[in-house]
């Protein structure tokens, strides 16, 4: 039985649409820098994001933690018989994020491909893209991100 | 690898990884939980790999300056990293024109396991 069945296949051009609750703060800037160790003083003053932080949070989520502690977006997708890991991440930086933007996060599932890995697994590819406005609809950020179910 | 331009080292402790779960609002328990790392035969609580973008970030920067601006930065997750050890960002140019470099990047364990490879950056300059 093939892992990328008709159903799954009929979500890929699915939308999520999160508009952040605030505007993304001095604050949150910089606590990602402190956490990374991040020592630009753009950066610890809050003044600008580092640029991977809007790509990298869930804040703008608004979401409730799930029973694994997770509180970002997801597409609750339903692969029997696999476990997920992380395949990558790419990352287009358009402009500058400062800390009264506020962020509008619109994932799209845009594809699903079947694979083999090297092991011989069967493993299906989840490519997922995220286009990052501000509140003047500015894109600010894309990442395109790749989730890979793989056979246990 | 002497011929890598970029040696940026930093290592990652619980705190640094309680942190980075706070400042991302993401507290999925595989970066903290022990009960359940052990119920998935994992010893030591698993670095977010998300992290390691904005550690390539800040890499880049510190190697080109702050006013280097990064334009794409791509990265593919190779092995786990896990709480104590300590990562290398090791990259090198591989296409230079006036104003603009394309890196090549990789994170690795200072124990020779490959985290993240191949990753690449397109990097403004000034």
């Amino acid at each position: 039985m093939t892992l990328l069945t008709e159903a799954l296949r009929a979500r890929i051009g699915e939308e999520r649409v999160y508009v952040a609750p605030e505007p993304l703060g001095r604050a949150a800037i910089r606590y990602f820098a402190l956490a990374t160790g991040d020592t630009d003083p753009a950066h610890l003053h809050g003044e600008v994001a580092p640029p991977t932080l809007i790509c990298e949070t869930n804040q703008y989520a608004n979401l409730p933690r799930d029973a694994d502690g997770h509180a970002g977006h997801g597409w609750h997708l339903e692969v029997p018989g696999t476990r997920l890991v992380r395949g990558g991440n790419a990352y287009r930086f358009e402009r500058p994020v400062g800390p009264d933007d506020v962020i509008t996060a619109r994932w799209r599932l845009a594809d699903m491909t079947e694979r083999v890995t090297g092991a011989g697994r069967r493993m299906l590819v989840v490519t997922s893209v995220a286009t990052y406005t501000d509140q003047n609809d500015r894109i600010l950020a894309v990442n395109e991100e790749t989730l890979i179910y793989v056979e246990r | 690898m002497s011929s890598d331009e970029l040696v940026f080292e930093r290592t990652i402790e619980l705190p640094d990884m309680i942190a980075y779960a706070g400042a991302t609002w993401d507290w999925h328990r595989l970066h903290y939980d022990m009960s359940y790392l052990r119920e998935i035969d994992l010893d030591r609580p698993v670095v977010d790999g998300q992290v390691f973008g904005a550690y390539l970030a800040i890499a880049i920067r510190e190697w080109f300056g702050p006013d280097a601006v990064i334009t794409a930065l791509s990265l593919r997750f190779k092995n786990l990293v896990f709480a104590g050890e300590t990562i290398r960002c090791l990259g090198r140019t591989a296409v230079e024109e006036p104003g603009r470099v394309e890196l090549d990047l990789r994170v690795e364990t200072t124990t020779g396991r490959i985290a993240v490879a191949p990753a690449s950056a397109t990097v403004q300059l000034p």
